[in-house]
């Protein structure tokens, strides 16, 4: 209940909510000391704590030195939170860009499919009499393709937002990440030889099973693996290895694709970015797939990293727990 | 028909919008050529000297924008009307379009093929 949860709240915290600065600072998705009007309310409490220690001090001595170091000290503080205030409002301002940036870019690959179903719609209705039943079943196959796409663009919003959200649950259990990726790699040859790239499976004999979500780290394995099919080069390899590694299982796939750019690098995990040259012949692709397979990761206990070179390859990997986290 | 066997070229990495555009032009009478990329596209321009292109913006190889430019640049094919047909709407997007040469700048998504027919019979009419 609401009301009792309230009374074992700090007293600070009770009063912080009641003035609702807590709750405002939620909305901005940033934290208390990160917060504009929580230091606003920070400064006001220090400008009349110094209005009232310099009154105090004044009265109480003689030397002006004592009054003037105190107002120098309060100063500094002041400046201080300033400073924060400043940066405060750098960080909702960042966040508000990054929304609309998620905007632009969700709007974009939702336009995309939207376009392919409508036109295959226009075809449709143009006049049953004049199309063949195997144009129907292709514009049909195209529709619910196209709508599998809009579906996995949506539930990478919702998984975003889940995650800046902090809301993000994984339900984990004992499973072998071995059997998972042999599962996967089988039903992405087909996709892979459109593309003329070969994968390779090869994993220790008895490598352990793994403490994670299931279902979530398929989708963190899947993009790992399209992203190298996709960015490989006509006719490349690709080669998935698992072995255990401590307490740990590391799960690795080496492309020989196009690789990163150097200076491109250090942003491939950020929320939304492409990197401008896959963004030039990839129409596909809201650049979240690797911040969601990171956040998945780090949830689970696990660590990911990547080490690639320009026109040569790339390699992802991720470590997996094998025992529950203490 | 319609098309009179007039070649449109439709610069497009996107099979399904590929197959959707191409056969309502061939059924209207014109002579469909397709390219999935920039580089294809701006060399079938050169080759087929079509009647109109048909350019789509984010492109394998080479952007639209770069093939818009190259287009205007060849004496040749220059005079070939382009329309842009994109899912990109930033107003700095339709201004370098439509300021490299674009005849017209269509939002995919906001059109119905017969609705871009009507466009592609227009820019011919214009240009003829």
């Amino acid at each position: 209940m609401g009301s009792a949860r309230c009374y074992n709240k700090p007293y600070m915290e009770n009063w912080i909510e009641t003035i609702s600065i807590k709750k405002v600072c939620a909305q901005y998705r940033v934290k208390i000391w990160q917060c504009p009007q929580f230091l606003f309310m920070i400064m006001g409490v220090v400008i009349t704590a110094s209005v009232l220690a310099t009154y105090i001090l004044a009265s109480s001595y003689q030397e002006p030195e004592v009054a003037a170091l105190t107002v120098l000290a309060l100063s500094a503080v002041l400046f201080l939170i300033g400073y924060m205030i400043v940066r405060a409002f750098e960080q909702v301002a960042m966040a508000s860009k990054s929304k609309s940036d998620f905007i632009s870019i969700m709007s974009h690959q939702l336009r995309s499919p939207l376009s392919a179903i409508k036109w295959q719609l226009n075809l449709l209705l143009q006049g049953p009499g004049d199309i063949s039943p195997a144009s129907m079943k292709t514009y049909l196959d195209t529709v619910v393709e196209q709508n599998e796409r809009m579906i996995r663009a949506v539930n990478d919003l919702l998984e975003v937002n889940r995650i800046e959200d902090r809301d993000l649950i994984l339900r984990p259990s004992k499973w072998s990440l071995k059997d998972l990726t042999f599962k996967i790699t089988e039903e992405y040859k087909k996709y892979a030889s459109a593309y003329n790239v070969k994968i390779n499976l090869t994993a220790e004999g008895d490598a352990p099973q793994v403490f994670a979500d299931e279902e979530r780290t398929k989708r963190v394995v899947e993009h790992l693996l399209d992203n190298a099919i996709r960015y490989s080069m006509n006719g490349g390899e690709i080669t998935v290895s698992i072995e255990k590694f401590g307490d740990f299982i590391k799960w690795k796939v080496t492309d020989s694709g196009r690789g990163i750019p150097q200076e491109e690098q250090r942003r491939i995990f950020e929320k939304y970015f492409r990197s401008p040259a896959a963004a030039r012949f990839q129409t596909e692709g809201s650049g979240v797939g690797l911040f969601i397979s990171r956040s998945i990761i780090n949830l689970s206990k696990g660590d990911m990293g990547f080490s690639s070179e320009e026109s040569k390859g790339s390699t992802f990997w991720f470590t997996l727990p094998t025992k529950k986290p203490i | 028909m319609t098309g009179n066997g007039k070649k449109i070229l439709f610069v497009e990495d996107e099979e399904a919008l590929q197959r959707a555009m191409g056969t309502m032009l061939e059924q209207k009478g014109f002579n469909v050529i397709r390219a999935m990329d920039g580089d294809i596209g701006l060399a079938t321009a050169r080759k087929e000297m079509p009647d109109l292109i048909l350019l789509d913006l984010i492109l394998p190889k080479k952007n639209g924008f770069e093939v818009l430019t190259e287009i205007k640049k060849d004496p040749a094919i220059k005079s070939i009307p382009v329309i842009v047909l994109t899912n990109l709407e930033g107003s700095e997007d339709v201004e370098k379009a439509i300021s490299l040469g674009a005849m017209t700048y269509l939002v995919k998504a906001n059109y119905n093929l017969s609705d871009i027919f009507g466009k592609i019979e227009m820019a011919l009419r214009s240009n003829s």
